[in-house]
């Protein structure tokens, strides 16, 4: 409990420094920030003065980065630069689809990867070396390209999926999601894969897994409950990180296949300058790595009992 | 693996039976003169890993003399000549705007590894010179630049790059810093806990006494020890930044039109893509799939036995 | 030899394939040993002589690039060529292994009830299985047992925990115990107390035992005979006194000669030529 409680301090911290670069950044622009707010755009005066009062620019800096920070607490996360649409608004009705698509990733990693992983290092032979040279090759290929090349057969040219959007309902949903999910998780199901077989043959190897077999335990438990079983703990870590990944390689897919994503609407909002956009985005992609993250190092601490019970415990 | 049927012979070393064969293994270690260790890389990377040397060095060649030796103009296209397939006069067909796509091709060798390049090389010297001075300090030092480091960690590298290029604009130099800046935690904790071990050693301690200052221990005892991380780190950081960097460029946050870039090239080649002519993505991904796979396999065969997975298997 | 014979290994040669050369490491240059029901003999020598090798191709698992030579005779049935099912058998309720570092054998994810409970699972009822677990940690001298059968290795101290591998040994009553080094690892009290639990747990039950380790005189206490290896060879075997009183090879006379007295260390003899490595097999 303890260490629960530390370790939300220490993100608390973190959060609030990545906050203020993400708040600082602005300033690191060159020009004053009126000026790379507005972006060499014409505004009118009503808006050029909504814009000041919305990053309180005639307070001192502290002020106006406390302004921000409570702003977000109170979901007010300012107006977009370009269609003064309220920015907490837009992001509400756009993170469902990034949501999904993270989630439905995952579980494809966490099936695939971890299942071609077992199978290669459980049954050897031709099986692993299929799936060594196949993640050799998806850890090489990047996910957008792999993104498109997913939309050029399968959209394309067979039409068995839709090209782009999101769709309507749950079952049109996954429809659409599909060979988005595919492409995101396909370079960390490759990875993953490989971890896992490497972790089986090495967890193969250990004393242990030699002493059970020295003991006559029947094949089965010695290769399910000592070696695969084992093998997953090191796996969790490294499929916790993917996934927390995901929160970054979302963009790319969701401008390919141009998802209403709040990942797509950073990139578009980069390419037009919206920086109010950008940075309520960046914070809460931030927000989302270091929940995720923590949450994996919880879940290892619950799975090891080397780390959840000290000795003498 | 499984455990096998095979006769009484059963599975895997052990400590004990390694220190039984110790003794004798010395005896049959290798020599190290240079010629024989050229040789051993020879013989290391086998037909697949020169094949791999070979298409490394092709693309190196393309980038450093290729725009002399393209057949077409990469950046001019007529408009009758759109979407030709391949043919003698275009060895891969043209793209949408009746450009060549294999002179294209040629042409974004050069910042497909140029923009990588520059991305290692910052994060390789900011690295080490985060990671050197935090270990020769230490104590509060080492701590606030680890804080700092945490800071950073708490970003997924492509958020901070465009955050970067959302700052400071577009194009390969912003992309490239901003990436690099996104690498550095990463490389620095590695390089200082390598270089941690050396700080403590006796002879650092010897010239300390002596009066030699930090600077100069640093640079002519530490770091050589630590080079070869380095060096190792950059390798690989090399095929993570050409993925990034493409990813980038796909986004529209990298290279900028008209010049010729491998992401870019995927990005421009999307509408034709979803109109049945895929070539430009198409080539345009491999040329980055084969090249990151090249290096990845090079980098594994002369990595050691560990790298590359059990022997036995 | 004491009692009708249980184990003859006959001739045995083992050779480890360097993976980079090919060429094949001699480390067991033919042993032969008989060991009768009930007979504990003290296999000594230096690391790299080849005696834990010699324990591990008993019970068949020794490292997969190994070539093995020679016959194993154990009841009647050579070990070297039983079919790998028959072989199981053998090791789950005829042979028993104790190995040196109890923290290594064990998976550290399991709680130690069930490491014993896997090693009875002739025993259907959970339950019962659970007593018979409690029982024998009382054999060997454990008194909080409910809380060591909950206990994780790493809980454990190394004496405790090589006292859980000892009563794992013992649960399906084998015929033969293999001890390699099963004190080595452990500290100078717990050594003697391990040992001597061993030794007392042995003989209540009639099992026979090799007992394997460097250190001459705790060989000595434990077993009835002793057999000295060196270089993959057994270069003497006979009962503690007469390897103490009147040692043969010049090896042993060696060993016999270094050991400290109360009158001070006695120099040592230069040491022995190295053996040629050649082919074997």
């Amino acid at each position: 409990m303890r260490f629960l409680i530390r370790r939300l301090l220490a993100l608390g911290g973190v959060l609030i420094a990545s906050s203020m670069i993400v708040f600082g950044a602005l300033y690191l622009a060159p020009g004053s920030p009126e000026q790379f707010l507005v972006q060499g755009r014409t505004v009118s005066p009503e808006v050029l003065e909504a814009i000041r009062a919305q990053y309180s620019l005639d307070d001192p800096l502290p002020v106006r980065y406390w302004n921000w920070l409570s702003g977000l607490f109170t979901g007010d996360m300012g107006r977009s630069l370009l269609t003064q649409q309220d920015v907490g608004a837009l992001l509400a009705s756009r993170i469902p689809t990034t949501l999904s698509l993270a989630v439905y990733a995952a579980v494809l990693i966490i099936i695939g990867g971890i299942g071609l992983g077992i199978l290669a290092g459980t049954r050897g032979g031709v099986a692993e070396r299929i799936v060594i040279f196949a993640s050799n090759l998806g850890i090489a290929v990047p996910t957008f390209f792999a993104a498109l090349v997913l939309m050029s057969v399968f959209s394309v040219g067979l039409g068995w999926f839709p090209v782009f959007g999101a769709g309507e309902g749950a079952v049109d949903r996954v429809w659409h999601l599909t060979l988005p999910a595919l492409a995101l998780s396909l370079p960390s199901i490759a990875v993953i894969a490989r971890i896992t077989r490497t972790a089986i043959v090495e967890e193969s190897e250990s004393e242990h897994v030699l002493i059970a077999v020295a003991r006559g335990l029947p094949k089965r438990i010695i290769l399910w409950r000592h070696t695969v079983r084992n093998s997953l703990l090191p796996v969790t870590t490294a499929v916790g990180m993917h996934i927390a990944g995901l929160v970054a390689g979302a963009f790319v897919v969701e401008y390919a296949f141009t998802l209403d994503g709040i990942g797509a609407l950073l990139v578009n909002s980069v390419q037009r300058k919206d920086f109010a956009v950008v940075q309520a985005i960046a914070l809460i992609m931030v927000i989302a790595f270091g929940v995720v993250n923590l949450l994996v190092d919880l879940l290892y601490t619950v799975i090891d009992p080397r780390v959840r019970l000290k000795k003498g415990q | 693996m499984a455990v096998k049927e095979t006769t009484a012979s059963e599975t895997a070393a052990s400590e004990t039976a390694a220190s039984e064969t110790a003794v004798l293994a010395d005896a049959l270690a290798a020599p190290a003169s240079p010629t024989s260790r050229l040789a051993g890389a020879r013989r290391r990377l086998g037909w697949i890993g020169m094949a791999c040397v070979g298409v490394v060095a092709a693309v190196v060649l393309a980038a450093v003399v290729g725009q002399f030796l393209v057949p077409y103009d990469p950046t001019v296209g007529s408009v009758t000549q759109r979407h030709l397939g391949s043919s003698a006069e275009h060895l891969l067909g043209t793209d949408q705007a009746g450009r060549d796509i294999f002179s294209r091709l040629i042409a974004g060798a050069r910042t497909s590894l140029l923009g990588p390049l520059i991305v290692v090389g910052a994060t390789a010297v900011a690295g080490s010179a985060l990671a050197l001075t935090a270990v020769w300090f230490g104590g509060k030092v080492d701590a606030f630049l680890g804080r700092v480091l945490d800071v950073l960690f708490a970003f997924p590298s492509l958020l901070l790059a465009i955050l970067g290029v959302a700052i400071f604009g577009p194009g390969l130099v912003t992309a490239s810093i901003a990436l690099a800046v996104a690498y550095i935690p990463y490389s620095a904790r590695v390089i200082r806990s390598v270089a941690l071990r050396e700080r403590h050693l006796p002879y650092v301690k010897a010239a300390e006494l002596q009066g030699i200052n930090g600077f100069t221990i640093t640079v002519r005892h530490i770091l050589p020890n630590v080079w070869t991380q380095i060096l190792t780190g950059s390798t690989i950081n090399f095929g993570y930044a050409i993925v990034d960097l493409a990813a980038l460029s796909f986004l529209g946050l990298g290279i900028q039109p008209p010049e010729a870039d491998w992401g870019l090239m995927i990005s421009n080649g999307q509408e034709s893509l979803q109109q049945g002519f895929p070539e430009q993505s198409l080539y345009a991904g491999l040329c980055i799939v084969v090249t990151v796979a090249a290096m990845a396999y090079i980098g594994e065969r002369l990595g050691g036995r560990a790298a590359a997975g059990r022997s036995k298997r | 030899m004491i009692g009708p014979e249980l184990i003859g290994i006959g001739q045995l040669e083992l050779g480890i394939k360097d993976p980079d050369t090919g060429v094949l490491k001699p480390v067991l240059k033919g042993i032969s040993l008989e060991l009768g029901r009930g007979e504990a003999i003290g296999l000594v020598g230096e690391s790299g002589s080849g005696k834990s090798m010699t324990l591990r191709c008993i019970l068949g698992i020794e490292p997969r690039n190994a070539a093995v030579r020679g016959r194993i005779m154990f009841d009647g049935e050579d070990l070297l060529s039983l079919p790998a099912e028959r072989m199981r058998r053998v090791r789950a309720g005829r042979i028993a292994l104790i190995s040196q570092n109890p923290h290594a054998s064990l998976n550290p994810v399991l709680p130690i009830e069930t490491y014993l409970l896997e090693g009875m699972p002739e025993i259907r009822n959970a339950k019962a299985a659970r007593l018979r677990a409690g029982e024998l940690l009382e054999q060997v001298g454990i008194r909080s047992v409910d809380r060591v059968l909950k206990s994780f290795p790493h809980q454990l101290s190394g004496g405790m925990l090589q006292r859980v591998v000892i009563a794992g040994a013992i649960s399906g009553k084998p015929d033969l115990l293999l001890a390699d080094e099963p004190t080595t690892a452990l500290d100078v009290t717990t050594q003697a107390e391990v040992a001597a639990i061993l030794d007392e747990k042995r003989r209540d039950l009639g099992m026979s035992m090799i007992f394997v380790t460097h250190d001459l005189d705790l060989a000595a206490a434990v077993s009835d005979r002793l057999a000295v290896m060196r270089y993959g060879e057994i270069v003497e075997i006979g009962t503690p006194e007469q390897i103490r009183d009147n040692p043969q090879h010049p090896y042993t006379r060696m060993l016999m000669s270094i050991r400290p007295t109360l009158d001070g260390v006695q120099p040592a003899l230069a040491p022995a030529p190295q053996p040629q490595i050649g082919s074997i097999l």
